[in-house]
């Protein structure tokens, strides 16, 4: 995999409304927008900073299902050290398989759930496949930080309980090229919480 | 050449068929260059539309094959192992799992290129002459053209490239699949399309090189010619080049044997070449029968000609029954042989029979008289040939007409077929009153016989249009072999015989080799005359006249005698008639008269005042006479009052319109004309009176009979009276004793002239007359001087 830096063209706005409430922990509303200004679902926000690596626990029950012969969750977030299982609902079996340096497994052919949960114990991004259905494609993004979140379809994320500091708000959507890497950008979270609208350069608000 | 040679042929059949067969070789050879022309223009047409399809068929193939080749590609980029191959990211498992799966799918060049199209491995099963930056311009273009392959040079040879996204699931790189093209393929067109392949490769050089061909060894040709044509190892062919990669210079050449598309044709100008043949040889028996049935009726047709023209009119014509235009021929020719056979009879009757009495004619005559010798020499017979010849058919021809003359010829030959001959005899006519019979197997006395029984016959007086005939003739008589061999000495003596017999008034004489000097004499007569005048052989008699109312010699007659060196003196009867009949008469007549002036003067001296000279009608037809004698009076110094001319009647009556204008102009000269034998010819009073005349001479045979008949002496004072009433002087001649002399005295004659007075004498012997009559004691006594 050869990487290629992305240029970081992408514009933050952030708002200054500062949210009324506890000074421990303050929440961080963000909206995602496509290239083209429209809600950008499945986008992966994440808030890296030393003490939230620190504060950073493995996912517990995490689940990547297999129905309809699709990934039942396209884009699913986890802290590092997750054990993430691959329940397969469908009567068909999968062979789920990843080839990304962040995790390379292989759930060879298999109906129900595979007995050994895939541990994820690198932070980056996987790419999911199933070797006998090649339209099955799904993502697993693998963090250093509690605060992390998935924008709905309306493209708003919020994350709660974040103590107010200075963090690296990184973002990541799975139009994005391949192999490229979560955008980067500072973000200072106020006590009362901060709100802020990430454009990502990507086309349309769906993954491809 | 030998065309030209038959067609100059002076045969009609040959020219007949030489032309048809030329004409149908050419015909048919324009047929065949057309033909020709158009199979090679079609043959190249097809060949190159066969070419044309042959290049889409080339691409279309290519095409299959990427399609095959990227499916194949697919399925290996694809595969669970390759893909987990390419993603371990270590390099020699890239390199091994590109070799691996290359060769799977039969592939010599294998390459992965990354996302952002980069190549970042190579397997090359040919060694490594892969070339990376062909290989990433490849990819650019093939990733931009999923499904199509790409045609490009590594190491001068074409390969066919294919790329494939290789997905985990998504795209992670594209691998690239490079396949040679190789023999196989170019088989694979080859048996497609028909067509022969040649793979172009720019060599080192930059010249193009043969790779890989369905040609074999001979693949090289196929380059070495021309744009669209090639002659591989002696095959015509035709080519098409078809680019395999823009700008790599690599082609592909499609070759067609020209042969193959003319091969079809080919068997058709055969097919044609066979029609030709048999159409020529058709032709040629054909025409050889046409020329035939032509020209062997034309040959039957020369060859009648070639009878007609040796006068064989017998035999008719082939080939009348035909329809067409030689029996036209024929019968034309036939219609021809006739007329000329009518035409020749017609001829020959002209020829050998005499129209007015339809009579043989004198060359019919003579043959038969030809033929009869023949005969005779053979059969030792014998024949006789009387000739006869009427007398006085001219005067009746001259009194009477000559269609009178005409009736009494055919009458006269009527009685002589009629009564006068045996059967089998021949008798002709032979000219104007001249008759002639063959008599075969007579002799002398035989065809003396005959003749005397057709002067019996010819006694009977001949009535014609109310007017009586009284015949005669003369005969004569010659006999084979008897006097002569020949036929035309034959004839010639049986007409001296007869000319003898007319002068001697008998009825017929039998040929006499006797009287034939004097026929013999006569004929060259001519020459000895001219040769007489030359030579001064003519001799001037003169008899003189007596003026019967004075008795004195008052005038002469001048006449001729000639002086023959071997016949001693000849009368004018034995040569004047032959002088008039050739007109040397004329030259005669101005001798008389340079003779008569010659002795004029003695003349003059005896009293005479005037010379009577007698003229021939010849004379009076010469319109120069008068001139002429003008010259010899001027040359003498004479007088034209010292000539009397005299004329016969017959003379002046054989012209009388120039005859009148000749004496007239003499008359005007001063010449005395005189009219000579007076009372013998038919010529009219009223014309005597309009010629200016001077005197009238009674004939002779008036005079002499005067004596003892009563009618002679009649007619003798009936012409003085009529010429002393006309103011003429009269002038009787033939005054043979004293009494006619005393007669005539009486009837107040003016002129006597006769052997009573004297006979004609040369001049001395006139002179002597002359002193002897001065000397005269009376009348009475003349008579004694003779």
């Amino acid at each position: 995999m050869i990487h290629r830096p992305l240029p970081r063209r992408c514009a933050l706005w952030l708002s200054a409304s500062v949210l009324a409430g506890a000074s421990q922990a303050a929440t961080v509303e963000l909206s995602l927008q496509a290239g083209d200004g429209k809600p950008l679902a499945d986008a992966v926000v994440f808030l890296e900073s030393k003490e939230a690596r620190a504060a950073a626990k493995p996912s517990a029950g995490v689940e990547i299902e297999q129905a309809a012969k699709r990934f039942t969750h396209r884009v699913s977030v986890v802290t590092l050290g997750s054990e993430v299982a691959f329940p397969n609902r469908d009567k068909v079996r999968h062979h789920v398989y990843s080839f990304s340096p962040t995790k390379t497994f292989e759930l060879k052919l298999y109906a129900g759930t595979p007995a050994n949960p895939v541990l994820f114990d690198k932070a980056g991004i996987a790419v999911l496949g199933c070797n006998i259905h090649d339209n099955m494609v799904a993502w697993v993004v693998v963090v250093e930080t509690p605060y992390h979140g998935l924008s709905s379809a309306d493209g708003k994320v919020k994350l709660d309980n974040v103590p107010p500091g200075s963090y690296r708000l990184r973002s990541w959507h799975p139009g994005l090229p391949t192999g490229a890497p979560a955008l980067d950008q500072a973000l200072t979270v106020a006590a009362d919480g901060t709100a802020a609208t990430l454009r990502l350069p990507v086309v349309g608000g769906t993954a491809p | 050449m030998r065309t030209r040679t038959l067609l100059a042929s002076r045969r009609l059949s040959t020219r007949i068929v030489a032309l048809f067969l030329g004409l149908l070789l050419l015909v048919q050879a324009a047929g065949f260059g057309v033909i020709s022309a158009t199979i090679e223009g079609s043959a190249r047409g097809t060949l190159a539309r066969e070419l044309e399809v042959g290049e889409r068929i080339w691409r279309r193939l290519l095409e299959q094959k990427a399609d095959a080749l990227v499916q194949g590609a697919t399925l290996l980029a694809a595969d669970y192992g390759f893909r987990s191959a390419v993603s371990s990211g270590d390099t020699d498992t890239l390199g091994s799992a590109l070799e691996n799966h290359s060769a799977r799918i039969g592939a010599q060049i294998g390459a992965w290129i990354d996302t952002t199209l980069e190549v970042k491995a190579v397997h090359d099963e040919g060694g490594s002459m892969a070339d990376t930056a062909v290989l990433q311009r490849v990819a650019a273009e093939l990733a931009r053209q999923p499904r199509a392959s790409q045609v490009a040079l590594l190491g001068g040879r074409p390969f066919r490239f294919v790329a494939v996204p290789v997905k985990a699931p998504l795209v992670i790189g594209w691998v690239l699949m490079g396949f040679p093209i190789d023999l196989a393929l170019l088989e694979d067109m080859r048996d497609l399309s028909g067509l022969q392949v040649v793979l172009a490769t720019p060599g080192a050089d930059g010249r193009l090189q043969a790779g890989v061909s369905t040609l074999g060894a001979n693949a090289a040709d196929a380059l070495r010619s021309g744009d669209d044509s090639a002659v591989v190892d002696g095959t015509q062919m035709v080519t098409r080049r078809v680019s395999l990669a823009a700008g790599s210079g690599a082609s592909v050449v499609l070759l067609r044997p020209v042969a193959d598309a003319v091969a079809p044709f080919r068997q058709l100008q055969w097919l044609l070449l066979a029609i030709t043949l048999v159409a020529v040889a058709v032709f040629g028996i054909v025409s050889v029968f046409m020329a035939r049935h032509i020209t062997t009726p034309l040959r039957t047709l020369v060859g009648a000609s070639v009878r007609l023209g040796q006068g064989d009119y017998t035999q008719p014509l082939q080939h009348t029954d035909r329809s067409d235009e030689i029996g036209d021929l024929a019968k034309a020719f036939d219609t021809m042989r006739v007329n000329i056979a009518a035409h020749a009879a017609e001829v020959h009757q002209l020829a050998y029979r005499d129209r007015l009495t339809g009579l043989p004619n004198r060359a019919q005559f003579r043959a038969a008289v030809r033929d009869a010798i023949e005969t005779g020499a053979h059969a030792g017979s014998q024949f006789a040939v009387v000739m006869l010849d009427l007398n006085r058919f001219k005067h009746v021809n001259d009194v009477l007409g000559y269609r009178f003359g005409d009736l009494l010829l055919k009458a006269v030959a009527e009685r002589i077929t009629g009564h006068g001959v045996r059967e089998g005899d021949l008798v002709a006519r032979l000219s104007g009153d001249e008759f002639a019979l063959l008599l075969l197997g007579a002799d002398a006395t035989l065809a003396l016989a005959v003749a005397e029984r057709i002067a019996d016959v010819f006694e009977l007086p001949l009535l014609l249009e109310d007017q009586t005939v009284d015949l005669s003739a003369g005969f004569g008589i010659a006999c084979w072999p008897a006097h002569a061999s020949d036929a035309d000495v034959l004839l010639s003596r049986a007409e001296v015989a007869m000319y003898t017999a007319k002068r001697k008034t008998a009825s017929a004489l039998v040929y006499d080799p006797v009287i034939d000097v004097g026929s013999a004499q006569t004929l060259s007569l001519l020459s000895e005359l001219r040769h007489a005048l030359d030579h001064d052989e003519l001799r001037l008699f003169l008899q003189p006249k007596i003026a019967l109312a004075t008795g004195k010699m008052v005038a002469a007659e001048a006449l001729v005698r000639w002086q023959h060196p071997s016949r001693g003196m000849l009368p004018p009867v034995q040569f004047i008639p032959y002088a008039e009949q050739t007109g040397f008469v004329r030259q005669l007549t101005l001798w008389m008269f340079e003779a008569t002036a010659r002795a004029w003067p003695q003349l003059a001296a005896l009293g005479i005042q005037r010379v009577s000279v007698n003229l021939s009608s010849r004379d009076l037809m010469d319109t120069e006479l008068p001139a002429k004698l003008d010259a010899i009076l001027a040359r003498h110094g004479m007088t034209s009052a010292a000539f009397c001319l005299e004329i016969t009647e017959s003379a002046i009556m054989d012209e009388p319109q120039r005859a009148q204008a000749t004496l007239v102009a003499l008359s005007a000269a001063g010449f005395k004309l005189s009219i000579d034998d007076f009372g013998t010819g038919y010529s009219s009073l009223a014309y005597l009176k309009q010629l200016p005349v001077d005197e009238l001479k009674i004939d002779k045979s008036f005079v002499i009979g005067m004596e003892g008949d009563a009618d002679d002496a009649k007619i003798v004072r009936l012409i003085i009276d009529l010429a002393h009433n006309l103011n003429l002087t009269v002038v009787a001649e033939g005054v043979e004793n004293a009494a006619v002399m005393a007669q005539l005295r009486a009837l107040a004659c003016d002129e006597a002239q006769g052997y009573h007075l004297c006979r004609p004498v040369p001049v001395p012997e006139l002179v002597a007359f002359a002193a002897r009559w001065q000397a005269r004691p009376n009348e009475a006594a003349s008579a004694a001087l003779h």
